[in-house]
């Protein structure tokens, strides 16, 4: 007997990509009824890919600038903007 | 003047103390890589000091920042990977791994139940996340983050990239099910290793 479930997985992830045929939608509908498996992996992509809009807006909080570079960038701003420290246009 | 308005009169170093730490982290969220990120970051400060006349005051400074760095980010990704383009051509397809050669399932780590430790906190995941992204095949990696990451379409990507719909698909099932893999074998998956 033939599994469908790495096609499944394909379809699964082409539905983010893609708007799936008919046929293909209902295929993977009844799949995914009887398969356990299947149901497993698409929970998991739509718990992965509801993250992932999370992370487009905010980085996770764990880094940050390191000292040293940020002096680096400081001084390289100092020489690469010829308006001078904290020049304003008052 | 409105305070947005009045705050671009700043120096850039100013603009490094506000929003350098929250710059840096956008730029390592998606290249994983210190120097690269701050190289980035001190590109972005340049380019807005030069472009501050184009700063229209309609959005905050640090939104603004962000776009400029968002753009020089996936400039980045994009010339990486037509430099890598030849070289990769030729793969093995990788998602046969995850299956036998009927197409079934080979590991059998999910039952089908709800896992008790999946109330894991947002963060820890999304941290994890991040880690297992920036483990897959570079290829791989690069189109995930700039459509998953970046937002950008299809079309968008594939032009970039100068990659077929067909490939891009592929590429992005090929990411997904190493990356629910990934997450799996940290301790992240539906599975529970001591049972």
């Amino acid at each position: 007997m033939n599994h469908f479930c790495q096609q499944a997985s394909k379809l699964v992830s082409d539905a983010y990509e893609r708007r799936l045929a008919l046929g293909e939608r209902l295929r993977l509908r009844w799949h995914l009824l009887i398969c356990s498996m299947c149901r497993a992996y698409e929970r998991d992509i739509r718990r992965i890919e509801s993250a992932l809009r999370k992370l487009r807006g905010i980085p996770p909080e764990d880094v940050s600038l390191p000292e040293q570079e940020r002096q680096r960038i400081s001084k390289a701003l100092k020489t690469d903007t010829p308006q001078g420290n904290s020049n304003t246009s008052s | 003047m409105s305070k947005d308005a009045e705050n671009l009169a700043d120096h850039p170093e100013d603009w490094l103390s506000e929003h350098g730490d929250y710059l840096y982290r956008y730029a390592m969220a998606r290249l994983r890589n210190p120097e690269l990120a701050s190289d980035m970051l001190q590109e972005t400060l340049l380019a807005a000091w030069k472009g501050s006349k184009s700063f229209k005051g309609n959005s905050s400074v640090r939104t603004w920042l962000v776009g400029i760095l968002k753009h020089k980010i996936t400039d980045h990704i994009r010339k990486e990977i037509r430099n890598r383009k030849l070289a990769e051509e030729i793969e093995a397809d990788p998602t046969s791994a995850f299956f036998d050669p009927h197409g079934k399932w080979l590991d059998s780590p999910q039952q089908a139940r709800n896992n008790p430790e999946g109330q894991y906190r947002d963060r820890e995941f999304h941290k994890q996340l991040l880690d297992c992204i920036h483990q897959l095949p570079a290829r791989q990696r690069d189109v995930f983050i700039l459509r998953e990451m970046e937002g950008e379409d299809t079309e968008t990507v594939c032009n970039s990239c100068d990659i077929s719909t067909t490939h891009l698909h592929v590429l992005m099932h090929r990411a997904r099910l190493a990356l629910r893999g990934c997450l799996q074998n940290s301790g992240f998956g539906i599975k529970e290793t001591e049972e």
